[in-house]
């Protein structure tokens, strides 16, 4: 066994490197030592800056891309600071929109880019290489002061201490990341590199969310300003407030807390997705209307969703037609909202039927 | 020894009164007066069997006493004054938070918790013995009726208005000594906790707690402990953890050549299941041997190994291990349902409850038996016949607590 922990103090980030991490201390003490202010940017040197973090955001909230380039050739001193300044901007930007469903869709394509960038420099360390992983424990230990170790003898396994791993949401908010889904050993849960790259992700589209909450700002730049106003009243065009879509009937309240969400900007899980899904095919909604709603996902990707939702309306090859999940089934999945007027039904299909009888 | 320590002896004796100016119990119940007396006599000559940590001012403390009352919220600021207390009022019941707290006689959310040893409580009654059948009794709440074995309906009034009284056997020990060493095992081998930080407690009648002293857990949540106990539970345990998906059939298929570590939960599956992963890989020979062993099971080898999760799981009530705030029989106190003590078992397999955790002494008493029954304490057996009878006090102590024999006048 081999504890890789103490000389992450001493590790040196090549330049570039730090430029794809811009949310580390490291790399934002690269403009606090030039005395960057917040009301510099209204000055012309950073209007290129301020165009490239809005045309970025506009990328992710309205066409879910996140084809993000870095502007490699600078100094890299330069390439740095940009960078990080570009990252300020954004959360600059977010601030001022403030919709809580642009803010979570933000937040969450940013930390797939982030994601992204991790795992390639990942791939590329070869397996000696202890840098890159060092730079993973830097990450983990100065956000998210989790202590990573890595397990040498056995496959390069991660490992975070049972208590830590307890730490974070997700050990609590999906099913498979439930502690007793994870494999522990001597008091440490296990994580391949797959894992731990998820781990990373869902932390930070955490930390992204929590500083663009606690960001106070007395005075926005007027350039960020106009150009927040601009992208608020284009997604708000976009997307008018939710009408449930089913009938005039009950809507389940299992499928009212998917709308709920939606409506948050909140991401569903697997399962609530293939709950809507079916349930819209079941009250006869056709693909566009389908879309619509899901259009809302922060991760929406219009090309795989119209796949699965013709997959579950059984338009695809041999695939059948898939009914809605039973009241049983959906709360094992822990969506089920029971109330009142679910008394004495076994599918909340049901529900649109008990009106319709009426 | 001071006053206040001071044991009324002039009252004790032969007789068997050993009843006190701070008597609780209600003047009437004879057997109440007798037992708080029983028990007083006990913890006066053995406060020292009570075991309290250092820092025994930073606990709650609460005792039943034997006018049914609770008193919880209190605190001690040294042992003297928890002994004076205890022997002063001789409660039926004496409990203490595993918690510390900056205030403990505060209300609950103003204690301001420090943090608390990790603690599973092991219940006889939710094993669900055979044995439980044939020796548990059931007292009919309306018409005071004892029947033996477990009934719906009491035969006298046909009331349903029951309640069990468990008279644990030899058997029902081993069985909960089966189940500490395997939760014992998963702290150990799971969690990295040593044995030297498992203390293992008979509850005092019909179970066992087991305590963790581990500063790694010390300060963990309540939503962490439920993580823990639903982890020893096996609770929501996906089959994917095994390398095995579902096909788009809906079949369950191994993953080639998938990497897993072949630790935790599913190698004490694999291993129970008899289905080896080589190099923590899911290679050629797994892939057979795994579909052989669908075929043997009409390719539901789900259900098989739920059967051995459960199995495996450890039978602890989560409810006891996420509750923080909750306070626990101390350990050296009697425990009033069968007038054992909560006891320490240095080694679980030479541990016989019925000899170790039997303190009260053994001047003759009589006392009237509802039923015929065998009752074997301190290494003897007791053959009791409906009616009276003449036994050792720890016998009729043991009786009047599971209500199966009332105390006859002390003359
Ligand atoms: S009972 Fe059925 S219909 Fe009602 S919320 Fe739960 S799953 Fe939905
Ligand atoms: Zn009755
Ligand atoms: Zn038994």
């Amino acid at each position: 066994m081999c504890y890789i922990t103490k000389y992450n103090l001493v590790v040196r980030f090549g330049n570039k490197d730090l430029a794809k991490y811009p949310f580390l201390k490291e790399a934002f003490s690269y403009i606090t030592k030039y005395d960057f202010k917040l009301e510099d940017l209204d000055s012309k040197d950073y209007l290129h800056l301020i165009y490239k973090a809005a045309e970025k955001i506009e990328n992710y909230l309205f066409f879910g891309r996140y084809e993000y380039q870095i502007n490699y050739s600078k100094t890299h001193e330069t390439i740095v600071q940009e960078e990080v300044i570009i990252f300020l901007i954004s959360l600059l930007l977010i601030k001022s929109i403030s919709i809580d469903a642009v803010t979570k869709k933000f937040a969450l394509l940013e930390s797939m880019r982030f994601e992204k960038y991790l795992i390639s420099d990942l791939n590329t360390a070869d397996r000696d290489d202890k840098t890159i992983k060092l730079i993973l424990y830097k990450i983990f230990e100065d956000l998210f002061s989790t202590k990573i170790l890595l397990e040498v003898d056995v496959y390069n396994f991660y490992k975070i201490r049972i208590n830590d791993y307890l730490d974070h949401p997700i050990a609590f908010q999906e099913k498979e990341w439930n502690l007793i889904n994870r494999t522990l050993h001597n008091g440490f849960v296990y994580l391949d590199g797959n894992e731990i790259v998820r781990l990373f992700r869902n932390e930070l589209y955490l930390l992204i969310i929590d500083r663009i909450k606690k960001m106070s700002i007395d005075r926005i730049p007027d350039t960020i300003m106009a150009i927040s106003k601009s992208i608020k009243s284009r997604w708000e065009q976009m997307h008018p407030s939710i009408n449930a879509p089913v009938y005039n009937a009950v809507t389940p309240p299992c499928i009212q807390h998917i709308y709920d969400q939606i409506s948050k900007g909140e991401n569903l899980p697997h399962p609530a997705r293939l709950l809507l899904g079916t349930f819209l095919i079941y009250s006869n909604k056709t693909l566009e209307e389908m879309l619509e709603l899901f259009k809302r996902l922060p991760d929406f990707d219009e090309k795989i969703t119209r796949y699965q939702l013709e997959h579950l309306a059984g338009k695809r090859g041999n695939s059948k037609r898939y009914f809605v999940p039973s009241c049983e089934k959906i709360k094992l999945e822990n969506l089920c909202y029971e109330t009142k007027i679910c008394q004495g039904i076994s599918n909340p299909t049901q529900l649109i039927r008990k009106k319709l009888d009426i | 020894m001071t006053d206040t320590l001071s044991f009324d002896s002039n009252n004790s004796g032969k007789n068997g009164k050993h009843a006190s100016k701070y008597q609780n119990a209600e003047p009437d119940d004879k057997n109440k007066n007798w037992l708080e007396g029983i028990f007083r006599k006990y913890y006066f000559y053995h406060y020292t069997q009570l075991e309290l940590g250092e820092l025994i001012n930073e606990h709650e403390f609460g005792f039943r006493l034997f006018d049914g009352k609770i008193r919880r919220h209190l605190a001690f600021n040294d042992k003297k004054e928890l002994y004076a207390y205890i022997i002063k009022f001789s409660p039926s019941d004496i409990f203490y938070s595993s918690s510390r707290y900056q205030s403990p006689t505060a209300e609950i959310d103003q204690k301001g918790w420090i943090g608390s040893d990790l603690i599973f409580d092991i219940d006889g009654k939710d094993l669900h013995l055979e044995c439980a059948q044939s020796h548990n009794l059931v007292l009919c709440k309306d018409c005071s009726f004892i029947s033996k074995g477990i009934i719906s309906k009491c035969v006298g009034c046909n009331s349903t208005r029951l309640q069990i009284i468990d008279i644990p056997c030899a058997r029902c020990i081993k069985s909960l000594n089966v189940e500490v060493k395997k939760l014992v095992e998963i702290l150990n081998d799971d969690f990295g906790i040593d044995s030297e930080c498992i203390f293992v407690y008979f509850s005092g009648n019909n179970g066992y707690h087991v305590h963790v002293v581990d500063k790694n857990f010390y300060d963990a949540s309540a939503k962490k402990r439920n993580a823990f106990a639903q982890y020893l539970m096996g609770k929501g345990y996906l089959i994917e953890n095994l390398g095995i998906r579902r096909n788009n059939e809906g079949a369950l298929i191994p993953m080639s050549n998938k990497i897993l570590y072949n630790q935790g939960w599913r190698r004490r599956i694999f291993d129970s299941i008899h289905l080896s992963i080589q190099n923590h890989k899911i290679d050629d020979k797994f892939v057979k041997k795994y579909n052989r062993m669908q075929d043997a099971n009409n390719n539901n080898i789900k259900d098989a190994i739920n059967t051995h999760i459960l199995d495996l799981s450890a039978k602890i009530d989560p409810n006891v291990t996420m509750d923080i705030h909750r306070i626990f029989r101390l350990a050296g106190s009697i425990n009033s349902k069968s007038g054992l003590i909560k006891a320490f078992c240095k080694d679980l397999d030479s541990f016989n409850p019925f000899v170790d955790a039997c303190f009260i002494g053994d001047s003759k008493v009589e006392i009237e038996s509802k039923l015929n029954i065998k009752i074997s304490l301190k290494g003897k057996q007791f053959s009791i016949k409906t009616g009276k009878n003449t036994l050792p006090e720890y016998v009729a102590a043991y009786m009047i607590c599971k209500g199966i024999g009332d105390i006859q006048n002390q003359t």
